[in-house]
């Protein structure tokens, strides 16, 4: 049969597999294909592997295998095969595949190969995923436009003229291009929620310590997530029940009895036992800047009228610290930042340039691996850490991040779930903010505050912005352009079931 | 007025030259002039930014903490390495020898102890 890439889901594809309208090699061709055709324009990917249609033939044998079993009487079908079995999907180039290179689109890591599996990629081979290849990115995972990347910007399937968002630029612009069914992205302050966002495609940062980091390089050691991206919200509630679970060689892993105890004390919990709707608050006091493009408010309020329509209570809240979060992220995250990229010294691994002598080799190696916004990170750590600063900054921004999580938790008392947009516009030019790095962080000002309090958060397509160019002076020629709103959810630790109800509602799914 | 604020701008940087050069010597960060020049306009817009900070009346005292998260530790124990991850390993290293991650000599010839 014709394989309809658009309107493909997770379960959709595993139906068909299973039935046999298609195979895994010929699902995973079409994305190839696919690939092919579009990611000259958008960039996407780094690297379509070699082996993929491999792995999509083993993938078909384990179906086949299943489908033996199952004939002579030995268990159902549907429990045999896993439901990524054949899949196809691409992950960031942060998130090491053995054997592959794993760049971080980097200099400093170009010809680098990982020499292990990820907890994420080992969970997601046992399921039979096939990795069509790696997702482009701001380098290190640094920026919030993928322009950063030293092998070119990833750009916006919506508008070729735009960014696709970033750090996951190349996974979000992945899923919006039919290039994979869903991809894998790494959060800091909002590097799968933003390019999920201005893609129009759906992307979660789950709970602090839900989902292992072993082998995905480290940037904001106290901030970072691993997260799916994919069309639906039920397509990444399936990748994230795939991807989670406590890990032994994670020092920050949560069990499934880390929030147990905090949820239950709560009021407004019992959601899910008691069927009720989930209520919404919505932190008013900090929508009105002038920093927000009213066309992405106004996407946003006919959402939340929508919900209310399907009889979801809105309730105002108050998050009174919230205005410090940027301030807070841009002390704490280039802290670990600094440290996170000393290892980078052309020793061990990757880039090594000769100086005069060793420790010449070191400024060389870092000079010609790490790019700008990179060095620029480093050094400003390295000054927020420095004798003399640290109380100022660091201390003072760790104490405030502690009153930001406090209002959160209070705000939780009274609502199930918080809703912002999910950036403050919507994709916005190639080349439009590079020279102005305080702009371009302002981009993350809404999706920071989740990794702050280490809360999960969820960004879902919900509805289209119009530019065009009689008030928009970004939009050239008389030229119209239909840009896609995220609107973002965050809920209580270990409460994603809360965001994949809410983000269902809205998308439909329900 | 107005010109005085933009004299202070460009003398009293929040960072200096020399800072800067020194940031860069701990970071091991080789910077060209152009780009210290750069960097320091830069650290000036978002430093200026993050210094509202200083406002919030908070007691700075106290650990950092990410939700309920508890540092998970494995015992202090050697762990085995198959041969196959050992030369996997060796082999990203820009220079070896044998089973050694090669430097270049630390202690120069002419110190003498």
């Amino acid at each position: 049969m014709k394989i309809d890439l658009k309107n493909l889901t997770i379960i959709k594809a595993h139906d068909h597999l299973v039935k046999g309208d298609f195979t895994a090699v010929e699902l995973a061709m079409e994305y190839i294909n696919e690939i092919k055709s579009k990611n000259a324009d958008i960039n996407a990917y780094l690297e379509v592997f070699g082996d993929a249609l491999e792995s999509a033939g083993e993938a078909d044998k384990k179906i086949a295998d299943a489908k033996a079993r199952a004939k002579s009487g030995n268990g159902s079908l549907g429990v045999e095969v896993p439901l990524l079995t054949g899949i196809p999907c691409g992950i960031k180039d942060n998130i090491l595949i053995k054997g592959h290179i794993a760049s971080a689109s980097s200099k400093m890591l170009e010809d680098y190969h990982a020499t292990y599996d990820a907890t994420v990629i080992s969970k997601l081979k046992t399921e039979g995923v096939v990795f069509l290849g790696r997702t482009n990115m701001d380098e290190f995972a640094m920026g919030g436009s993928t322009e950063n990347s030293a092998f070119g910007p990833t750009r916006n399937p919506h508008d070729t003229s735009r960014v696709a968002g970033g750090s996951s630029g190349g996974s979000a612009a992945a899923v919006a291009m039919d290039g994979a069914l869903f991809t894998l992205g790494s959060d800091t302050g909002g590097s799968i929620r933003q390019p999920a966002s201005f893609c129009g495609v759906v992307g979660l940062k789950p709970t602090y310590g839900a989902v292992s980091r072993y082998g995905v390089m480290a940037m904001g050691s106290s901030l970072d997530q691993i997260g799916p991206i994919g069309k639906t919200v039920t397509d990444c509630e399936i990748v994230f029940n795939a991807i989670r679970g406590q890990d032994q060689k994670d020092g920050t892993t949560i069990s499934p009895d880390t929030y147990k105890k905090s949820s239950k004390s709560s009021k407004a919990s019992s959601v899910e036992d008691s069927g009720k709707r989930p209520v919404i608050g919505v932190p008013r006091h900090f929508l009105g800047g002038d920093g927000i493009d009213p066309a992405v408010l106004k996407v946003f309020n006919d959402s939340l009228e929508s919900l209310k329509k399907k009889g979801y209570e809105i309730r105002d809240i108050v998050l009174p610290n919230i205005s410090y979060s940027l301030m807070v992220y841009y002390i704490v995250m280039p802290a670990e930042v600094s440290a996170n990229m000393a290892r980078f010294d052309g020793v061990r691994f990757g880039l090594h340039k000769d100086g005069k002598n060793g420790i010449e080799d070191y400024f060389e190696s870092r000079r010609a691996g790490l790019g700008r916004e990179v060095v620029r990170r480093i050094l400003l750590g390295t000054y927020v850490l420095s004798s003399g600063y640290y109380d100022a900054y660091y201390n003072r921004a760790n104490a405030v991040r502690r009153m930001i999580t406090e209002d959160f938790n209070k705000a939780f008392e009274s609502v199930d779930v918080i809703a912002t947009p999910t950036a403050p516009s919507p994709a916005f030019k190639v080349g439009e903010k590079t020279n102005d790095p305080v702009a371009m962080y302002l981009e993350d000002i809404f999706t920071v505050t989740a990794n702050l309090t280490g809360m999960p958060a969820l960004s879902v397509p919900c509805g289209m912005a119009t530019k065009d160019a009689s008030k928009d002076a970004d939009v050239s020629g008389g030229r119209k352009a239909d840009l896609p709103v995220g609107l973002q959810l965050t809920a209580r630790h270990a409460d994603e079931a809360t965001l994949f109800r809410v983000g269902k509602e809205l998308l439909g799914e329900l | 007025m107005v010109i005085e604020t933009v004299f202070y701008a460009t003398i009293f940087s929040m960072v200096t030259i020399k800072e800067l050069e020194h940031l860069a010597t701990l970071a091991r960060i080789k910077l060209t002039e152009e780009d210290k020049a750069s960097l320091v306009k830069e650290f000036d817009s978002i430093l200026s930014y993050v210094d509202q900070l200083k406002k919030v009346d908070v007691d700075i005292e106290g650990s950092a903490r990410v939700g309920a998260v508890k540092n998970a530790v494995r015992d202090d124990a050697a762990m085995q390495t198959s041969a196959e991850d050992r030369e996997r390993l060796l082999d990203e290293a820009p220079d070896r020898e044998g089973d050694f991650v090669a430097v270049k000599k630390i202690i120069a010839q002419d110190i003498k102890i």
